[in-house]
């Protein structure tokens, strides 16, 4: 096998975007990378690949112009020879064509293999819906995001069955998934990797898929452990102003997942069990749907959630997961809504200024999604704690106190303090989204993928944040797609499931 | 060079803007008279002070509206917004130039009771009359940037927090997110109040003798284009199509029109080419 290395600095005006003394790609085999989101992944692949715009980034590739490397016949081999998943499935598609259009276009129409590719990604969908959504043309909100990630699977499986059918040696591919399985859920997740390894198996590639989801270390164990000798798990960290790559150890995810902390009960002292935080019944309509609570037995329940519980609220994605946070919030009216936050009973006629004056950031906090869109993107570390009711000084001091924990290498830093929060990494904003909500210490704290973006070693210290708060009598409703660990934390009797129907 | 010259069109004609005022003024210096030029710097510093009056008057009234739009939010009488709606509406209804002259109507009353007899505080009414017809232009440009951040998640994440709205819309949303969107809109108005002053100043100005009238209005560039000696400075320019030699003539003999023309248009072009530039620079 051989190895690919580069060294590659990316800027933006005067502002150093990513440097990279060494990234590292092998041929002929499949390479997992893992990192905290804005470290600078997905731009590295897409220099590599001869992606990036030369006339707003200046890009050297081991020490050569970007635009000379894209002369490099290396580079158009490769080119030629792979194919890029974006992570954003709609910048790859065309508005214009049809999907069915689209997934012949160029070589792709000299390969087949489709309607087999579809059917194993729809597992097993009924052939005409397929060919339904393939005539149309893409929009912002149809077809899904899970589907149009789907439909680029399938062009990208179809340019791995023309490579294997010209017989095209691995070291002139390098196919990159970047962040394939984003908006699938497990079971779609499991079947892209079934197909990518089937393929593999039969005639290895070059491929670098880029994920925040460890969870895929326990699935290639359990499933496809007869290849591990051609995978790699590898890392992105910081080091001062370079970007290091470095291995990843499996065992270090798989051995914390065995040993993952179990929820115990919460301080007695503290917590007064009779009295819930937050109850919500089944039923609510929201958007032409009604929303409804199984338990463990599918049975139908309500929400509750007592001091110190920890909850956990799964679905497939698009169900409307984020919609019941938001409308435990007050953000988005629903119908029959009948639920109590801390005592407060609330209805679809309570107003916003009962929010305002009872509920947010007093009786109740919401982790947004997505960090990047949560927090004021013109503010520095430090503004944007300001303006939290934070009067008192213990509070105060314990912010100071659970900064430092969450962030232990920048905490070093006094100018991290003062850094815009444009200018931080994934991780970092989703770290600082997190901070900013538990730190005002409500009764009811909801967690709205609270993972999202972060790297394992963040991961462990958030984690370890929320079971403090559990622990200290603060009620926790989880939402997350990170079914494997959070399955792991919370007991077995605190899963719900969301359902959704149409009225 | 000229990707950094393109991407800084607003400084370039910022400096061009006060390179322009320098270099007439000094060519004033040497060729128009003395009582002349006097009169065409007190009308250039006038024009100025009142323009810039406008833009601090303007953008005080539009936050006050503001954040009186984020009080009356947050009480339940609805009436005192339909009061603030109607009053806006209104105001905004009257054209420009109407409204303003309306104001030097009540400004003359002002002067003629003596209610009013400052220089200063003259120039001031005229910068709060012309200021009262222009900040709706800022109130818009507030709105629609609140607005948009209503919309996105960055509000609501802050309001569920606790974080009054009051702050975020004040300090998060105009302050952190939209300054230079406002700096932009004020740059404008400072051409829309230098445009609106000389027209009226213009209109009021022709035939108007200051040495009987009963009420002495400050000295403006639109005042000083309003007197004879201008306008024939400014007819003069046509001579040069039967004797083209004659243009050396207009630079030296008839300043005064000239100068006056000269400094409102290209005010007017400057601040239009700077506006331009910085939404460019800013990809506003």
């Amino acid at each position: 096998m051989n190895t690919n290395n580069y060294s590659i600095h990316i800027r933006k005006e005067k502002r150093s975007l990513v440097r990279i003394d060494s990234f590292r790609f092998f041929s002929g085999e499949i390479t997992f990378l893992f990192g905290e989101s804005g470290i600078g992944k997905s731009l590295i692949s897409r220099a590599l690949y001869g992606l990036l715009d030369p006339q707003e980034l200046t890009i050297s590739i081991n020490d050569t112009p970007f635009k000379q490397y894209l002369q490099n016949e290396k580079t158009k081999h490769i080119r030629k020879n792979s194919f890029f998943v974006f992570q954003e499935p709609s910048s790859h598609l065309n508005p214009l064509e049809t999907l069915s259009t689209q997934l012949n276009e160029g070589d792709l129409s000299e390969t087949g293999g489709e309607d087999e590719l579809l059917s194993r990604l729809w597992d097993g969908a009924d052939q005409l819906k397929i060919k339904d959504l393939l005539s149309i043309y893409p929009k912002p909100h149809r077809p899904s995001g899970g589907e149009k990630q789907r439909i680029l699977l399938t062009m990208a499986f179809k340019k791995i069955n023309l490579i294997q059918k010209k017989s095209t040696g691995y070291s002139d591919t390098f196919f990159v998934f970047d962040e394939p399985t984003g908006s699938l859920d497990n079971h779609y997740r499991n079947i892209f990797l079934d197909i990518l390894f089937e393929k593999f198996e039969h005639n290895p590639f070059s491929a670098l898929i880029i994920t925040h989801d460890y969870s895929i270390i326990s699935e290639i164990y359990k499933r496809h452990n007869n290849l591990l000798s051609q995978i790699r798990f590898n890392e992105l960290s910081r080091n001062g102003d370079r970007v290091v790559q470095n291995d990843f150890s499996p065992d270090k995810y798989l051995n914390w997942l065995k040993n993952a902390p179990k929820l115990t009960p919460p301080d007695q002292n503290k917590v007064t069990p009779d009295n819930p935080v937050l109850v919500l019944k089944s039923g609510l309509q929201v958007f032409g749907y009604k929303l409804t609570f199984l338990d463990k037995n599918q049975n139908q329940t309500d929400i509750k959630i007592y001091p110190g519980e920890m909850v956990y609220l799964k679905a497939p994605s698009g169900t409307g997961k984020t919609t019941i946070a938001k409308i435990i919030m007050g953000l988005i009216p629903a119908n029959n809504l009948n639920m109590e936050i801390s005592g407060y009973k609330i209805n679809e006629k309570t107003s916003t200024h009962f929010y305002k004056r009872k509920i947010w950031g007093k009786a109740s906090g919401l982790v947004f999604q997505h960090a990047d869109e949560a927090l004021n993107r013109k503010s520095t570390v430090m503004e944007t704690f300001k303006g939290l009711p934070l009067k008192r000084k213990d509070r105060i001091s314990n912010l100071k106190n659970q900064f430092n924990h969450l962030f232990i290498k920048e905490s070093q830093d006094k100018s991290f303090l003062k850094k815009q929060t444009t200018f931080l990494s994934g991780g970092q904003k989703q770290r600082l989204n997190i901070l900013r909500t538990v730190i005002l210490n409500t009764k009811l704290l909801i967690l709205d993928e609270p993972l999202n973006g972060l790297d394992f070693e963040s991961i462990k210290v958030v984690l370890q944040m929320f079971m403090e708060r559990q622990q200290a009598g603060t009620g926790i409703l989880l939402i997350s797609h990170n079914e494997e660990i959070f399955g792991k934390i919370v007991p077995e009797d605190k899963i719900y499931y969301l359902q959704s129907e149409i009225l | 060079m000229k990707i950094k010259i393109s991407e800084k069109k607003d400084k370039l004609w910022l400096f061009t803007w006060i390179g322009g005022i320098l270099l007439i003024w000094i060519w004033d210096m040497v060729f128009l008279n003395n009582p002349a030029l006097r009169q065409i710097e007190e009308g250039f510093i006038n024009t100025f002070i009142i323009s810039f009056m406008v833009i601090i008057f303007s953008l005080f009234f539009a936050w006050m509206i503001i954040i009186i739009d984020t009080t009356v939010n947050n009480i339940r009488f609805k009436g005192i917004k339909l009061l603030l709606t109607f009053i806006l509406n209104l105001l905004r209804s009257v054209p420009q130039i109407i409204g303003i002259l309306a104001g030097y109507i009540l400004l003359t009353y002002f002067i003629t009771g003596n209610v009013i007899n400052n220089h200063l505080l003259i120039i001031l009414f005229i910068a709060l009359i012309i200021s009262l017809f222009v900040f709706q232009e800022i109130v818009d440009l507030m709105r629609e940037r609140i607005d948009y951040f209503k919309k996105s998640d960055f509000f609501n994440a802050m309001s569920v927090c606790g974080i009054s709205e009051f702050r975020i819309i004040n300090y998060d949303i105009l302050w952190k997110n939209s300054r230079i969107h406002l700096l932009n809109k004020l740059i404008s108005i400072f051409g829309i109040a230098v445009f609106l002053q000389c027209s009226v100043d213009f209109i009021i100005s022709v035939g108007l003798s200051t040495e009987i009238s009963r009420v002495n209005l400050p000295v403006t560039l639109g005042g000083l284009l309003a007197k004879i000696d201008s306008k024939q400075d400014i007819l003069a320019i046509g001579q040069i199509f039967g004797n083209p030699l004659y243009i050396i003539n207009i630079f030296v003999e008839h300043l005064q029109g000239i100068t006056i023309a000269f400094l409102i248009v290209f005010t007017l072009l400057s601040s239009y080419k700077i506006s331009n530039g910085y939404s460019e620079r800013y990809r506003l």
